[in-house]
């Protein structure tokens, strides 16, 4: 190999080395067909180059050949030079004489070209000759001139900064933004300006103030006004900026819609979600119109999605599937549009799965999992068991369960190892949530042999059901026996403490079948070389030694159904997605600061050190000396209130004194956690005994933690508080949520509410004012504001009510979060109190 | 940064050097970096999309053809690119050159339609849809005002249009008037939902006992749209678990290749006899049944028939008082067509 390396390295040595000669010999040449030979010439270096082979030593021959009136020769000649003057500073300078002479050709298309190819050397020290052709370029009659020079600043300002200030670049380019005939020209204008603004911002106020601007009517009119002579990029880039603009009134967001209507019709689909975005932000205050817009937008979208390239189909699914989490009826009747085609790459097939698992209501479960089941025997394996989980995931929104517990059971039969793992995992979550079919599960679950279970999860699943059911499962205390003991060949922990409980839950309901198992299984754990195992054993055993029904107590309670599984994304982080629709964050379902921002990295070191207080707590099985527990104390309100003058070092010595203390400190946001921490390390550090400790700490945890909320300090509300719309809306966008609270509706309030009027009057009367309202009976949506008394601090209260459920949903946001609590219970009393006499 | 901004745009890169070109793959690319490099040049500056349009690309870089190659041989002039830029860049009508002139006057319209279609087990037509292209190719001097009006209009669910298109007649009364570009270009798409049936129909049956699987194919024509059916094919992949095959078919040919893909070539489908395809398959040893059903890839093109029904009614000229040729054709082909056994 090295042999055949070193003969093609000096073959192109030997090929450069001779491009070189030619080319000299050419460079003084006037004979006729000249051009012809430098052009297979140039197009050797120019290909040499592209392959990656350094033809740099060429620099002088190719610069003495550039004297040439052949326009693709000129262009090859701009290439190469372009590409190799960053690293040849030196020699850069002596293309720039040709280069300006080129700048000033008759020919329009020459003059751009030696403009553009001049912007292009990127040299530092070479700049003072660009200001002159830059200058002279932007006043070109020729708008293909124009155009190049408008982006060349832009590349002015990334060598130089101050060079372009200093020639008032971009006060020139404002003016050539709001008068220039082409409309290139002006969307050039518009993205070099954006750029330059954005990064003069951070030092600048006069840019921030101009960025700013491009925001306001005036310039958003300008632009609308020609928006169907803009390039369909350009086009993009113009509804961005009406996304971001603030309509004064409700006709005004009218006429902007209609304006853009046809653009959703448009080929290029960057066009059609740009217009869908201004859509959306435009209509966030009008709840109905919204409804409107996204039965507008479905079916262009939808089109969108089976047209294109499968990278199209995938940005505009996470769209949709944005979209479809904020109003999941939309595409209700559309499922059909999600059934996965056999040729789709597997990245939109799993999009699709998640859409089909998202559009699911009563109405059409039925044909879904149908389609989903057919899935499950798909060659693609990944796929087929994505598929398995989302029809566990529709059975666990309650729609339909019945039929859906007899296909999981079908695919436990299906005799395939992944299909029975998946079902395996999914009949637990299921029973978790609904224990009534646990006679028709366990029937089938019994007859699966745990030896052809291998998949962890599904393995830990199978066992958990055993454990759980150990009572109508004939023969699970042999199972679980067999199982330990092969204690030794199972090698995932998560298993191994799975076992461990299931035994101990088997053993409380059929004794004496389990007792040898047990006994195998807390000695196997007690010598198990993992920490968790070993602990859980040594828990249990002592547990029992203490007192076995205190035991049955901990290990197997009564339990209550899971009414609903955690869910992985708040709504805060999915409101945030929502701003920022049309861009990656959508695709990525991350708002852009999680993959942009590096400090964001805060919340983790947070969570560190929540971990580390829940290992104190853990520690405390036996008796804690008073002084450590104090030595804790401090550390903990250090690292998380950061006050550490305050504390009475007389109070510490018992944990009762904690509570009181803590309360006089309330404005600190991280407080309950602090009450928290504070209150599971006294309660250990006096509790006797471990089985009693167990239950004090979370007994007292609960107990403290409310009881020590700061009573909420007297909050008054300006009665005459005035918002507009528009200040509304950019607020909204802007603050996070600091509350999100379900209340109970009296049935007189649910009574009262007919209409959204009579709840409009009611509030105002307690100082909470209403900018809008919609909806029907039985659900009503309200956006309220209030304003602090004496103070400009706002409130914004979007406010959900369905009469059907009694219940009411509230997010509140606030200029000041510390008090958005006390405002909270203010709304609520408020609430409360409509309808009644 | 918009997502799709940055993928439409490199779809069309992809278009513009395939047209150019005609073939976008590693070799294409390498004979030809000067072009690439010079139609890059005019696509795209600083990160940001300007001439995409492959008809002003054309008059400012031209493709290299047969054409050029040879009057470059006889002229000895053999730029490219062309000396001027074209008019239409300051032209308030972006897509069309300034003033194009031809002997003949001619408008060719087609209209391309793909059918999706899934089949589920039990030959349930789960999902048909068309998406249809309305392509044109137009010849005219001068600068003509066009009108297209369907008889059906109402069909389409979703249009899609050229930006060449007003919309407002559209809105109103469903006629396309435009101002078209010059040369060939994709006029409108649209797409037709929920048909109601398939013009031919694909039966497989499997049956498996004892680690060895019968596997039967009937193709046959269901609704006979008046013109043949023809390139049919049907391609499926063999289950991992299975060792071998052994396929013959009453019409066209069978092919199955190492990678366990097997294809089904039947041409265009006889009048009097349905084709079949019927064989055995053998299985892993240890396994009775089968358990993985492949799917069932079907291809077909059909010449002068849209199945999606929809019909030109009028194609008409304003503004330019010369006479010209139209022509009408159309053509729908199988997209994704699946059937599942």
């Amino acid at each position: 190999m090295m042999i055949v390396d070193m003969l093609t390295l000096t073959s192109w040595k030997s090929e450069v080395s001779d491009l070189k000669l030619q080319l000299r010999q050419l460079a003084g040449s006037r004979a006729p067909g000249t051009d012809d030979s430098k052009r297979d010439l140039f197009k050797k270096v120019i290909s040499n180059m592209t392959i990656g082979i350094d033809v740099s030593s060429l620099f002088g021959e190719m610069v003495m050949c550039s004297a040439t009136s052949d326009i693709v020769l000129k262009k090859m000649c701009y290439l190469y030079v372009g590409n190799y003057a960053k690293v040849n500073p030196d020699l850069a300078l002596l293309t720039i004489n040709f280069l300006q002479r080129d700048c000033k050709d008759q020919d329009p298309m020459i003059r751009g070209l030696a403009l553009r190819s001049l912007c292009s050397l990127r040299v530092a020290n070479l700049v003072e000759y660009l200001v002159g052709p830059l200058g002279s370029g932007l006043k070109d009659n020729n708008s293909y001139v124009r155009t190049v020079a408008v982006i060349g600043v832009l590349k002015l300002y990334h060598i130089s900064a101050t060079t372009c200030i200093d020639a008032d670049f971009p006060e020139t380019l404002k003016h050539l933004m709001l008068n220039d005939q082409d409309t290139q020209v002006v969307a050039n204008c518009l993205s070099a300006l954006q750029e330059i603004w954005t990064l003069e911002s951070t030092t600048s106020e006069e840019a921030a103030r101009e960025r700013e601007n491009l925001h306001s009517k005036p310039y958003v009119y300008y632009f609308l006004n020609r928006i169907k002579e803009f390039s369909e990029w350009a086009q993009c880039l113009v509804m961005e900026l009406v996304a971001k603009y603030i309509p004064s009134d409700n006709s005004e967001i009218f006429d902007i819609m209609n304006l853009l209507e046809d653009r959703l019709q448009h080929a290029n689909g960057a066009v059609v979600l740009a217009t869908t975005k201004v859509f959306l932000h435009l209509t966030l205050s009008m709840a109905d119109v919204h409804q409107q817009v996204y039965e507008r937008i479905k079916a262009p979208l939808l089109t969108q999605v089976s047209s294109g390239s499968p990278e199209q189909s995938y940005a505009i699914l996470s769209h949709l599937h944005l979209l479809v989490m904020r109003a999941p009826y939309i595409f209700s009747s559309d499922y059909k549009h999600f059934y996965c085609q056999y040729n789709e790459p597997s990245y939109v097939k799993k999009l699709k799965l998640e859409m089909l698992t998202a559009v699911a209501n009563e109405s059409n479960t039925y044909e879904i999992v149908t389609e989903l089941c057919e899935y499950a025997a798909n060659v693609d394996i990944p796929i087929a068991r994505e598929s398995i989980r989302a029809v566990g995931k529709i059975a666990l929104q309650q729609y339909d369960v019945n039929a859906i517990v007899d296909r999981l059971l079908q695919f436990l039969e299906m005799e395939k190892d992944y299909v029975t793992s998946e079902a395996l995992v999914l009949v637990k979550d299921l029973l978790r949530k609904y224990p009534q079919w646990s006679q028709d599960c366990i029937a089938v679950v019994g007859n699966i042999s745990s030896n052809n279970v291998q998949e962890p999860k599904a393995k830990a699943a199978l066992i958990w059901m055993l454990g759980e059911y150990s009572q109508d499962m004939h023969d699970a205390p042999y199972v679980l026996e067999s199982l330990v003991e092969n204690w030794d060949e199972e090698h995932s922990a998560e298993v191994r403490l799975h076992l461990l409980t299931a035994v101990m839950k088997c053993f409380f309901k059929r004794p004496p079948e389990t007792q040898k198992a047990l006994g195998a299984a807390l000695a196997a754990g007690l010598a198990d070389f993992h920490q968790d195992v070993h602990d859980r054993a040594l828990f249990y055993y002592r547990l029992l030694q203490y007192n076995v029904s205190v035991a049955e107590s901990v290990v197997n309670p009564p339990k209550q159904a899971v009414s609903v599984f955690a869910d992985t994304q708040s709504s805060e982080v999915k409101d945030r997605i929502f701003d920022e629709f049309n861009s990656l964050s959508v695709v990525y379902q991350k708002p852009s600061y999680m993959f942009t921002d590096k400090e964001h990295r805060g919340t983790l070191e947070f969570s560190d050190e929540l971990g580390n207080l829940s290992i104190n707590a853990e520690t405390g099985d036996s008796v804690v000396p008073a002084q450590r527990v104090e030595e804790n104390d401090k550390d903990l309100l250090l690292s998380t209130t950061e006050k550490d003058d305050v504390r009475d070092p007389g109070s510490n010595g018992s944990a009762y004194n904690a509570p009181s203390y803590n309360g006089s400190v309330p404005s600190a946001t991280s407080q309950p956690l602090a009450d928290l921490a504070f209150s599971s390390t006294g309660a250990t550090g006096q509790a006797p005994a471990p089985g009693l400790a167990i239950d004090d700490l979370l007994g007292l945890d609960f107990s403290v933690g409310t009881a020590t909320t700061p009573s909420p300090p007297p909050l008054t509300l300006n009665p005459k508080a005035v918002l507009d719309p528009g200040t509304f809306q950019q607020k909204w966008r802007q603050l996070p949520i600091s509350l999100s609270e379900e209340y109970s509706l009296s049935p007189l309030g649910i009574a009262s509410l007919v209409t959204p009027n009579a709840l409009l009057r009611h509030m105002q009367s307690h100082s909470i004012q209403c900018i809008a309202s919609g909806g029907q009976s039985p659900n009503f949506k309200f956006f309220f504001f209030a304003q602090k008394a004496e103070e400009a601090s706002i409130y914004l209260v979007e406010c959900i009510i369905n009469t059907s459920s009694a219940k009411s949903q509230i997010k509140i946001k606030a200029d000041d979060q510390s008090s958005s609590q006390a405002f909270s219970t203010l709304f609520q009393s408020a609430l409360s109190k409509f309808g009644l006499p | 940064m918009p997502p799709l901004m940055a993928i439409e745009f490199l779809c069309r890169v992809a278009d513009v050097i395939n047209g150019y070109l005609g073939g976008l793959n590693e070799d294409s690319i390498k004979d030809n970096f000067v072009i690439v490099y010079e139609l890059l040049d005019e696509m795209i500056d600083n990160g940001f999309p300007l001439t995409t349009e492959p008809n002003i690309l054309q008059e400012m870089i031209a493709p290299p053809n047969i054409v050029s190659k040879v009057l470059s041989v006889v002229t000895g002039n053999s730029s490219n690119v062309s000396d001027t830029l074209p008019g239409s860049t300051a032209s308030c009508v972006p897509w069309r050159t300034a003033d194009p002139k031809y002997a003949n006057n001619e408008v060719y319209v087609d209209l391309v339609e793909q059918m999706d279609a899934t089949i589920n087990r039990d030959g349930v037509l789960v999902k048909c849809e068309i998406n249809g292209e309305v392509q044109v190719n137009s010849h005219i001097t001068g600068l003509p005002d066009l009108t297209l009006s369907f008889a059906n209009p109402s069909i389409l669910d979703d249009v899609r249009f050229h930006p060449c298109v007003r919309f407002r007649p559209w809105e109103s009364n469903q006629i396309l008037s435009f101002v078209p570009p010059d040369g060939q270009f994709k006029l409108m798409n649209y797409r037709v939902r929920k048909l109601k049936s398939t013009p031919i129909y694909v039966k497989p049956q499997l049956t498996s006992d004892g680690g060895i699987c019968r596997l039967n194919v009937m193709v046959g024509m269901r609704n006979d749209p008046g013109k043949t059916v023809d390139s049919v094919n049907v391609q499926f992949q063999l289950p991992p678990c299975i060792l071998s095959a052994d396929l013959t078919s009453t019409h066209g040919t069978v092919n199955i290749l190492s990678n366990k893909t097997c294809t089904w070539s039947i041409g265009r489908i006889p009048k009097d006899k349905a084709p079949s395809m019927s064989g055995t398959l053998v299985l892993e040893t240890g396994l009775e049944r089968l358990h993985v059903f492949p799917t069932f890839q079907v291809d077909f093109r059909i010449m002068g028939v849209a199945l999606s029904g929809l019909q030109i009614d009028k194609l008409d000229l304003k503004t330019v008082p010369y006479r010209f040729y139209k022509g009408f054709r159309a053509l729908t082909r199988a997209g994704e067509f699946e059937v599942r056994s």
